[in-house]
């Protein structure tokens, strides 16, 4: 027990980035918890954060997926919202008040809601490898597209009142634990043991790495690809269902402003924008610090705009950080080049 | 065999203008017939003079991110930048009594404020190296945030008088067979100049020429003694001066200040340029290609309800369009690429 517990705190340290981000959470932490305790330091904002997270930690895996390949993927709000419109609408229409099979419509009214999200990532990942596209044209693209399908579907309207059935999955909680946070933690292990352990996501990474060099290496680079914008879209998919249980409703224009957000979140989780590097774990854990800022200035009595300008302040202070740590690294790994030879 | 450089090509087809203008112009008229034989009413002098009233912002802000793209890079920041300015300005005229006549005034003020903030961009990419999506999409959050949180978050109805009494200035005005008046504004002048201005800057000029080769590929422009860094951070000062005349001007034909407007419109315009043939990996790209992709989208936009498309189904028309052209963009540059090995290959 010991050695695993030693183990873990190693290979937790190993990782530079996440224990960057392992104490910026506990600042963020404690700074809140000093400023404003009787509103933050609650058991009941702990609780809303945890049903908060999972929707925005799920994009913002999707995002992750297409950065590890050296791409990006604007439009996961878009797919998110898409999916959750479809499922809506099924259920609105075919659950009516009396009508016996509530339950199998919703399991089907959510397949349909994943297919369409699956479908979505793979027409992006489908431009992106099988035509060309460089990824934030394509996705740049789909991003208005599956917006005005969206749209379009129901004249701009929102979709209300969806069944209690439904809205209980968003809502509920099994052992303590929310729904939505369970679902987030099968969707990461389930990300976290593809990229590291099947064939695909091995070689997902190493096109991020470096593509000319993994096209020599007789990886298949459209494959690769055409899986990770297929999963992205599923995940923004589970994303969008998790909204729709949670909110009781759809609609074509939730959240715009998640786009920036999942990138904050994936590039404060440490993830490499230029491809090959990232993980799970950073990912949640910042979109967790971020959740904890967001709630932290609510309780402040700050804006959301203000809110917008921190998470751009954020994400370039991290990149900046990068960009200087590594530099620095790679001077002094070239400083000590010559003493060796 | 003859040996054809890709250079001589484009040259070739320079008297006719490039595949992609033509195509542009062809669709234009093409989808003007249409549109007209559905219905008359398309075929007034008031449909060009309302075309390009609609389109004048949208081209000035599509010239300052031609440069961007031109360049290698992309830029999410600029309608922030536009709006910032916009507003700002009409909050520091207000602000010190200077509710004047006078033109000029906001328009300098404009585009300081947006040059200053370009220079925050500018200083991010050149000074810092940040990729340019997300150092754009950084500050664009940064820019509204700060504008909405600091600067204000109200609408002003009451603008400066100056930019009030533009929004009417007409370079002609006809009657037309309904009685109303088609009116074409007198903005359609300065900016034509200021089209022509950046056409030369990036065709004739030592910066424009760099700006060019930074697209091609940075490391050759670099090793050829190009001053990478400096060349960037004069890209995003002017495109952010660009971006805060247009905020204002887009102020001034509103007729009101609204800190909220133009958030989004980002992907219209990049929809625009790159439907105008620029390449989003740098290196290509024309003016006039820019005005004519402006000018299509908002000729469908226009008139989708007299194409029979309804309003709502306006913002996946634009989607496709969009998808449309970059995969067209991405088939040509494909086989653009397989000519010049083949042609490398005759010649060897």
């Amino acid at each position: 027990m010991k050695d695993i517990s030693r183990d873990l705190t190693r290979r937790l340290l190993s990782d530079r980035k996440l224990t960057q981000l392992i104490v910026v959470a506990l600042v963020v932490f404690l700074g809140f918890s000093i400023l404003v305790p009787d509103l933050f330091l609650t058991p009941r904002n702990f609780i809303s954060m945890a049903f908060q997270i999972p929707e925005i930690a799920l994009l913002a895996l999707g995002v992750m997926l297409a950065m590890l390949t050296a791409g990006i993927d604007l439009s996961v709000v878009s797919m998110s919202n898409l999916a959750a419109l479809s499922t809506a609408y099924l259920l609105v229409t075919q659950v009516t008040e009396g009508g016996g099979n509530v339950y199998v419509w919703i399991v089907i009214a959510i397949a349909i809601g994943i297919l369409v999200g699956l479908i979505s990532g793979l027409a992006n990942g489908a431009i992106i490898a099988g035509i060309g596209v460089t990824p934030i044209l394509a996705t740049l693209a789909t991003l208005t597209l599956y917006n005005g399908i969206a749209v379009g579907i129901r004249n701009g309207q929102s979709i209300i009142g969806l069944p209690p059935e439904f809205t209980a999955i968003g809502n509920g909680s099994f052992l303590g634990i929310p729904i939505p946070m369970i679902i987030l933690l099968v969707a990461g292990v389930g990300v976290a043991l593809y990229i590291n352990k099947t064939g695909l996501g091995m070689q997902s990474v190493l096109v991020g790495a470096n593509q000319e060099a993994a096209t020599y290496s007789a990886i298949g680079v459209r494959k690769v690809l055409l899986m990770t914008y297929t999963l992205s879209g599923g995940l923004s998919a589970l994303a969008g269902l998790i909204i729709a249980s949670r909110s009781a409703s759809a609609n074509p224009d939730y959240g715009a402003s998640y786009v920036l957000l999942a990138i904050v979140i994936v590039v404060l989780g440490g993830v490499n924008p230029y491809g090959g590097f990232g993980t799970v774990t950073g990912v949640i854990l910042a979109t967790a610090v971020l959740q904890m800022v967001a709630s932290g200035f609510n309780a402040l009595r700050f804006s959301q705009f203000f809110y917008q300008l921190a998470q751009g302040f954020v994400l370039i202070a991290v990149m900046i950080l990068n960009t200087y740590v590594d530099k620095r690294r790679l001077k002094a790994k070239k400083d000590k080049a010559p003493q060796e030879s | 065999m003859s040996y054809i450089t890709p250079l001589e090509k484009r040259k070739g087809l320079k008297l006719w203008g490039s595949p992609n203008e033509i195509f542009l112009i062809v669709a234009i008229v093409v989808l003007s017939l249409i549109i007209g034989l559905n219905n008359s009413v398309f075929f007034s002098i008031a449909t060009p003079f309302d075309l390009l009233r609609s389109s004048l912002i949208e081209i000035l802000f599509a010239l300052g991110l031609l440069i961007v793209l031109i360049s290698g890079g992309i830029d999410i920041s600029f309608p922030i930048i536009g709006i910032f300015a916009g507003y700002t300005t009409v909050v520091v005229m207000l602000g010190l009594g200077l509710d004047t006549y006078s033109l000029w005034i906001p328009l300098v003020l404009a585009a300081i404020i947006g040059a200053a903030l370009g220079t925050i961009n500018a200083l991010l990419i050149a000074g810092f190296g940040l990729p340019t999506l997300i150092a754009t999409l950084g500050t664009a959050g940064m820019f509204r945030g700060f504008l909405l949180s600091y600067i204000g978050s109200v609408y002003i109805a009451n603008i400066p008088l100056g930019l009030d009494q533009f929004s009417t200035a007409d370079l002609l005005s006809v009657e037309t067979g309904q009685g109303t008046l088609a009116r074409l504004h007198v903005l359609v002048i300065p900016i034509l100049i200021l089209a022509i201005a950046i056409a030369w800057l990036l065709r004739r000029t030592m910066f424009g020429r760099t700006v060019f080769a930074l697209g091609g590929s940075e490391e050759s422009a670099r090793r050829m003694g190009m001053n990478v860094r400096w060349t960037k951070a004069r890209i995003y000062m002017l495109v952010g001066a660009i971006s805060g005349v247009a905020g204002i001007l887009y102020v001034s034909l509103q007729r009101k200040a609204d800190p909220y407007d133009l958030y989004g419109t980002e992907l219209e315009i990049i929809a625009a340029v790159v439907l105008g043939g620029a390449s989003i990996m740098g290196g290509y790209g024309t003016v006039t290609g820019t005005i004519l992709g402006v000018l299509l989208i908002n000729l469908i936009k226009d008139n989708l309800i007299l194409l029979g498309i309804p309003g709502s189904w306006q913002r996946a028309a634009i989607g496709l369009m969009l998808l449309i052209g970059v995969v067209g963009q991405a088939i040509s540059d494909k086989r653009r690429a397989k000519q010049a090995t083949v042609i490398e290959e005759d010649a060897s």
